[in-house]
């Protein structure tokens, strides 16, 4: 029963952040009423006109591992440039905690 | 040990396999050019259940610190509130935009939904944002990630080897 009504709390935010952005990008009025349709079942280009997506099935076995590397790359980098700065300050503060003979 | 320890120690296990298990789901979803779209798709639907689990095992954090925000609360704590509240907001955005240029489980559920290049474009956008911010996020549980893993994998897995060689000398 508690877990059932965090589930809810969970949702409900969700639902309220999915709202907010819905009526925005509505009122802003740039979705369907103004922009180009596409057709159902087509994924749409970017505004540019570059097509970002690649269709199913036509996916190069190199493909797979250079987006997975780049975002693991990404991550890394951030990780590294946040995590080991963080780590040497609370290496640092412990070694001036502890009183030197 | 205490019932209490032991509940810890089970919901930290628990813990550590479904934020994995998210990681890597979120890392395949997010260059749906290698995965597919219906694997982009679907796997992104699927995480978000995944995603409330997570968020449950968190609860007693969020709670505590939603109560203490304003009040007395390390300033690591309150960025790590902000933080997730804006990968949340994010990853609903991310969700949404979505759903809405959607070419695989929306027509499956059969639902047709006003589409625009303005929802493809928020799409793009909070995904490299997302990525940033998964980031972000990963680095500032760093500590956590390291410390659940040596006691939960990398220690078990050592014993493993060193009862097996212990057997080996005996024999």
């Amino acid at each position: 029963m508690k877990a059932l009504g965090r589930i809810l709390i969970i949702l409900v935010a969700f639902a309220v952040v999915m709202g907010i952005t819905y009526g925005t990008v509505n009122a802003s009025g740039s979705s369907s009423t103004s922009t180009p349709q596409f057709e159902s079942g087509e994924r749409p280009a970017s505004p540019s006109g570059q097509f970002e997506g690649r269709p199913e099935g036509q996916e190069g076995g190199g493909g797979l591992m250079f987006g997975l590397i780049k975002n693991i790359g990404i991550i890394a980098i951030v990780v590294t440039l946040i995590a080991l700065p963080k780590s040497v300050v609370q290496k640092k503060k412990r070694t001036t905690a502890v009183p030197t003979e | 040990m205490t019932e209490i320890q032991t509940k810890t120690k089970n919901q930290t296990k628990v813990k550590l396999v479904i934020d994995v298990i998210i990681f890597i789901a979120f890392l395949v979803a997010l260059d749906p050019r290698s995965s597919g779209i219906a694997v982009h798709e679907w796997l992104a639907t699927a995480t978000l259940a995944a995603l409330v689990v997570h968020l449950l095992l968190s609860w007693d954090w969020i709670v505590q610190i939603t109560r203490r925000f304003t009040g007395r609360v390390n300033s690591q704590s309150r960025i790590n509130y902000i933080l997730n509240w804006l990968l949340f907001i994010d990853g609903t955005v991310l969700m949404l935009s979505g759903f809405m240029i959607s070419e695989t489980v929306m027509p499956f559920l059969g639902i047709s939904l006003p589409r625009g290049f303005a929802w493809r474009s928020l799409h793009d956008l909070t995904a490299n944002l997302f990525l940033l911010l998964l980031g972000l996020h990963t680095a500032l549980h760093w500590s956590w990630i390291a410390d659940t893993f040596k006691r939960y994998v990398f220690q078990p897995v050592a014993q493993i080897f060193s009862s097996n060689k212990r057997k080996d000398m005996t024999a």
